[in-house]
């Protein structure tokens, strides 16, 4: 009601009066930036996709197919057509070679000058065009050898079957109830283990046994460096005793479930592979099968190379497009949860030295002052690699260096701020020193640090990239940006797609957060305009 | 002014021992030794080793013997690869990574003035939006994605320029275009928006109106009245400038695979070889803080305002 | 280059309906619209109204120092000896700019160039304009530092502005600003960022100066007292309009504007301290952008009509060179035609 008379408010000229306030102001600024309103829907959706990775139809990101390494990005063939071009540029290459694949000079000319500049995928395409044609016409023919080459991969291609067990259960042969294993005691399970296998109980004690003492003994590795084999040992022991019997359970029952698991899956598949079931079954399927008698399990089955990966695969033969939103949700995490945890460091510091100034002021601007003289980014450097490099320290790392700048100038902002008569007003009615920097002065320097932070998360992400790109960054199987591309120079006259696609993901997302940055200092500051 | 010289050289002392006595500490606390490899090493072998590196002495020794030892100018022996001291490495690939990164802030000096200061006065034509958008390029995009996508482009299919190599290793002198290109990106970026803008400031300022207002032309008022003041943030720029080409050379070096300091900066950091990655650092920050000590007499002998009490 | 014009002009500046425009995000703000006068040679002028009036503006307008974007001159004409000022190019503009009319600015804290020596400055206003030598150029630059009263000139001036106080800055500005010999001097609220004893002196300073070279002066001021004490003639300017013009005595004697009444009311009097508050004009001036057909003071007028609400009033002529735009003095007849 109020807020409707306020809009309505003219003057005696007609002229309409209206307070605006100052995020108000700025929005109506930003709305107007075409830019900056299309960077925050691409951010947008660059949020969306890394939040939701994990329910998106796509492959797994650290999921190695050794037979579709380096697969080219293709939104029409599958895997596995693209697995045959690969090996039929091959054979023929080879064959061009041994001189059985014959061409014209003139084209001998320009696929040898290709191979002298080393653009080999020139060679493999012209070769592959060239192949098809000649095997057409009948002027080429496959040696023996080859043709059973070529007859094998036709059959594997056709056959190979991916599954993923996703629940096994026991059925109870005289009630006819199934129990999912996960809820099975640990006697049971072993009995169960040993029955698949049908072999006594006694070994599979002892495996399981020797196999949680050396994982105990390397986490304590990963943990304490620099002691002798005995040592480790010993305390391996320690802790192993130390454990609750509870806890015990359970890393036996992980160590069984993961080994019934995997034996259940190798016979699935080799039920699945038996003739009589090839012929009748269609994939993709998720289903129930029984294995034996008394084991069931709950599988997911799809041709193997049947898979389509619309962005390639990387040296290992994972999904890039996978690894790459992946990479965007790690690169983006840092990015944010850097910013926000410098901007705080920054804010809190910053306030007080502005705020309380003496002494205070003093030692906290000194200690700014002699870090900016550090080269930070090398002392980053050394931090990850002496103090391993995961994703934790990296946070660590990054967070120490970072929260200079901003101290320094919501410093200045609360210095400029601190005598004008609204302060002089809280402090005269006796609010505390917390309660006027959090509540008046910080609020105040508030579209500072929003400007800030923005131009912040970019930097961020560029300087996690660029350890990640030296290997000091996030580490396998995860991925970052950086990590996609530092994989990807060494391979890049072949596989230029590697090193392109996250490049591009990665400069996109960057050019978004700039000019989204840029947008909201113009939004917020318009007198600034066009100042860094 | 002489003071004033000498007074900021003194200030230098402290950074530098902050910057030594960290870097010495961070190493020496950390888990792992150099002497850590796959196969253990005999206890006898191993104490003889730590024997020889004065690696038994407690820590205060080690840090006096150390320091003691740098103002010598001596940075010790390498722990990694024997019978060669970190001063030897140091002198062979230092000056690979000073050619560069003198050439890379000579590129991004000139070309981020000139083309700032053309967008600033021809504001809102192609010139100004075609350098910003340069600029914004240099900004966003990382230079470990510059660089090999220009050494994929220019070096592998146009094949203008040699991959990698170095020109004083025997290779062609075209060897430096692509490195120092990379590198300079993006401080060009950064520079050529700093200019734009204060030059546009001050061209709005009232002593610009004053000097119009005398009847002077454009051109002599942008060179002779808006330059000096337009430069003072460019200038202070340069020590954030000089710390950035240091950090991008480590990830040039690598890209370009020249034998400079960086390279070996990375690898030593691999290797955990203690006193060639202190030496390195201190190499940098001895590097960084002349510099940035450099910029301050230049700033304050352009802005007559500085007094140098 | 040097050599002036002789030829004598009646007028020697005419500004005919002039209007300069800003093009903002919130609309279009009519800074300066319509706006005529004249100088005389040797003449003072004085143009006053209140801030965001469009004093400023109008002698930009007359220099063509408008920024441009967002300012424009939409309409007008600007004649210095008889040529027009909107239509010259760039280098007749040069030849124009601090040689003839030459320009005194508020600020004179930022008006000086921080990082060049005074020497420097004033050197290039006269190598500009006229074809001496640099040592020439210096002589004179220290003869005119020693007629604005700058003590020490020979060495003072090879330092730089931020070694002045701001007064001495004001001076260097006025002998800057008087060495080409121009014919006109703007001054820019030349003592509005001054002390107040300070104030008096540069416009002494300037009144002195302007008599002994016949210098014309356009002074702007929002300070009645300035005009009292310096100026021929004054132009009352309200919302980018002249509200009234007339000579000097003649305004402060028979103000015929509401406004101008009204400003003159508000100046505080020592003989009148005692017995009564001091008068004010309520409210606030309009804000220009989009101001519908009508006169802008009505709000604030206590005597406002129904026809001063829809129509700008004509200008009337009241006799000898006293001109006043308002309703008040038409007769029925104009008022109800509007």
């Amino acid at each position: 009601m109020k807020r409707e008379q306020k809009a309505k408010a003219t003057n005696e000229f007609n002229q309409v009066v209206m307070g605006n306030s100052l995020s108000k102001d700025a929005w109506r600024r930003l709305r107007k930036n075409k830019m900056a309103v299309i960077s925050v829907v691409i951010v947008a959706i660059y949020m969306l996709l890394a939040i939701t990775a994990p329910i998106l139809p796509i492959y797994s990101y650290d999921e190695i197919v050794n037979e579709h390494q380096n697969l080219l990005p293709s939104l029409t063939k599958t895997s596995g057509e693209l697995m045959w071009d690969k090996k039929l540029s091959d054979l023929y290459t080879q064959a061009w070679r041994q001189n059985r694949l014959t061409v014209t000079d003139a084209e001998n000319e320009i696929l040898e000058a290709w191979v002298l500049k080393g653009q080999a995928t020139k060679v493999w395409d012209y070769l592959l065009e060239e192949g098809n044609r000649q095997l057409a016409e009948g002027s080429f023919e496959w040696s023996a050898a080859e043709k059973r080459t070529l007859d094998n991969l036709e059959k594997k291609i056709a056959s190979d079957i991916q599954i993923t067990i996703q629940k096994v259960w026991q059925t109870n042969q005289e009630t006819g109830k199934k129990i999912n294993i996960s809820k099975m005691a640990v006697k049971d399970l072993v009995q169960l283990y040993a029955d698949l296998l049908g072999v006594p109980t006694e070994p599979i004690v002892t495996q399981y046994t020797y196999e949680i003492t050396e994982s105990v003994s390397k986490e304590i590795q990963a943990e304490v460096t620099d002691l002798s084999k005995e040592e480790y040992a010993l305390m391996a022991e320690q802790r192993l005793s130390d454990m609750s019997g509870k806890d015990y359970d359970k890393l036996i029952k992980a160590n069984i479930i993961a080994k019934i698991n995997s034996t259940v899956k190798d016979m699935a598949l080799y039920e699945l592979k038996s003739d009589a079931s090839q012929a009748s079954t269609t994939y993709p399927f998720d289903k129930e099968m029984s294995i034996t008698d008394t084991v069931s399990a709950s599988i997911k089955a799809a041709k193997m190379h049947d898979r389509r990966y619309y962005l390639g695969t990387d040296r290992l033969g994972r999904d890039l497009m996978s690894r790459i939103i992946y990479g965007s949700q790690v690169s983006i995490a840092i990015g944010l949860i850097g910013t926000f945890t410098s901007v705080l460091i920054g804010v809190i510091l910053g306030s007080l030295a502005g705020y309380i100034g003496g002494k205070v002021d003093y030692f906290i601007m000194r200690v700014v002052d002699i870090m900016y003289g550090l080269p930070y980014m090398l002392l980053v450097i050394i931090a990850m690699a002496i103090f391993g490099r995961n994703i934790l320290n990296l946070f660590f790392a990054l967070a120490i260096i970072s929260w200079l700048t901003i101290s320094r100038m919501v410093r200045g902002q609360i210095m400029s701020l601190k005598n004008q008569e609204f302060i002089e007003a809280a402090r005269s009615m006796g609010a505390s020193t917390g309660r006027i920097i959090f509540k008046h002065l910080v609020p105040n320097s508030l579209s500072v640090i929003i400007v800030f932070s923005t131009l912040r998360i970019p930097s961020f992400i560029m300087t996690e990239s660029f350890l990640s790109f030296l290997g000091l960054g996030v580490q396998a199987p995860f991925a970052s940006w950086g990590s996609l591309v530092g994989d990807a120079v060494g391979g890049m006259t072949l596989y230029p797609w590697r090193l392109f696609f996250p490049a591009i993901v990665m400069t996109i997302f960057l050019f978004a957060m700039n000019f989204l940055g840029d947008g909201l200092r113009d939004a917020f500051d318009p007198q600034s305009k066009n100042q860094l | 002014m002489t003071k004033y010289i000498v007074r900021r050289l003194l200030g230098i002392i402290p950074t530098l021992l902050v910057i030594i006595t960290l870097s010495f500490f961070i190493v020496r606390v950390a888990p792992g030794g150099p002497f850590d490899t796959e196969k253990a090493l005999p206890e006898v072998v191993k104490r003889n080793i730590e024997a020889k590196y004065h690696l038994d002495e407690p820590l205060v020794m080690q840090y006096g013997r150390y320091m003691f030892d740098v103002l010598r100018g001596d940075l010790g022996p390498s722990f990694r690869y024997k019978d060669w001291d970190v001063n030897f490495y140091i002198f062979q690939s230092l000056p690979n990574s000073i050619i560069l990164g003198v050439i890379a802030i000579s590129i991004a000096i000139l070309f981020g003035i000139t083309s700032g200061m053309l967008a600033a006065v021809k504001q809102n034509t192609w010139v100004d939006y075609l350098s910003m958008a340069l600029a914004v390029v240099g900004i966003s995009v990382p230079l470990f994605v510059i660089g090999p996508v220009l050494q994929y482009i220019f070096a592998m299919q146009l094949q203008w320029v040699p991959t990698s190599g170095w020109f004083t290793a025997g290779d062609s002198w075209k060897t430096i275009i692509l490195p120092a290109i990379t590198l300079a990106f993006a401080d060009f970026a950064t520079i050529a928006r700093l200019t734009r803008s204060s030059m546009l400031d001050t061209l709005r300022s009232d002593y610009i109106r004053t000097a119009k207002a005398k009847g002077m032309r454009t051109s002599l008022i942008i060179f002779k009245h808006a330059m000096k003041g337009s430069m003072l943030p460019v200038v202070s720029y340069l020590g954030p400038a000089f710390a950035g080409i240091i950090t991008g050379s480590v990830v040039v070096e690598t890209v370009f695979r020249i034998p400079g300091l960086g390279k070996f900066f990375v690898q030593s950091s691999f290797n955990r070889d203690y006193t060639l990655i202190v030496g390195v650092v201190i190499v940098y920050s001895v590097i960084l803080v002349f510099m940035n000590f450099i910029v301050d007499i230049i700033y304050s002998m352009l802005d007559p305002r500085i007094t140098y009490k | 280059m040097s050599k002036k014009t002789t030829k004598q002009f009646d007028n020697m500046l005419e500004v005919r309906d002039l209007k300069t425009h800003f093009l903002t995000d919130a609309g279009i703000v009519k800074a300066v619209d319509g706006i005529s006068f004249d100088l005389k040679q040797g003449e003072t002028l004085g143009i006053v109204g209140e801030s965001g009036c469009g004093k400023s503006v109008t002698n930009l307008s007359i220099m063509r120092l408008i920024p441009s974007p967002p300012g424009k001159i939409v309409g007008g004409e600007i004649f210095f000896e008889g040529q027009d000022i909107l239509k010259l190019s760039e280098s007749e503009l040069r030849h124009i700019r601090g040689n003839m009319i030459s320009m005194i600015f508020q600020d004179p804290m930022t008006s000086l160039n921080p990082f060049l020596k005074i020497s420097t400055q004033m050197i290039e206003t006269i190598c500009i304009h006229q074809d001496i030598s640099k040592k020439a150029a210096l002589e004179k630059s220290i003869d005119m530092l020693n007629l604005v009263g700058i003590p020490d000139a020979k060495s003072r001036i090879h330092n730089y502005p931020h070694q002045f106080s701001g007064g001495m800055r004001q001076r260097v500005m006025i002998a800057m600003a008087l060495s080409c010999e121009a014919k006109i001097l703007i001054a820019d609220e030349p003592t509005t960022a001054l002390d107040v004893t300070i104030q008096a002196q540069i416009l002494e300073l300037i009144q002195k100066l302007s008599r002994q070279l016949n210098t014309s002066v356009i002074i702007i001021t929002h300070d009645l007292g300035v005009v009292a004490g310096m100026c021929d003639n004054v132009c009352v300017m309200y919302a980018g309009k002249i509200v009234e013009k007339a000579k000097t005595e003649d305004l402060y004697a028979h103000p015929a504007h509401p406004y101008t009444f009204g400003l003159i009311q508000s100046v505080p009097r020592l003989d009148k301290a005692k017995n009564g508050r001091l008068f004010s004009i309520e409210g606030q001036p309009p804000n220009v952008i989009d101001l519908p057909p009508c006169c802008p003071f009505h709000p604030r007028c206590e005597k406002a009509m129904d026809v001063c609400r829809t129509q700008y009033p004509p200008t009337k002529n009241l006799g000898e060179h006293h001109e006043v735009s308002c309703w008040l003095y038409t007769d029925d007849q104009e008022r109800s035609n509007g």
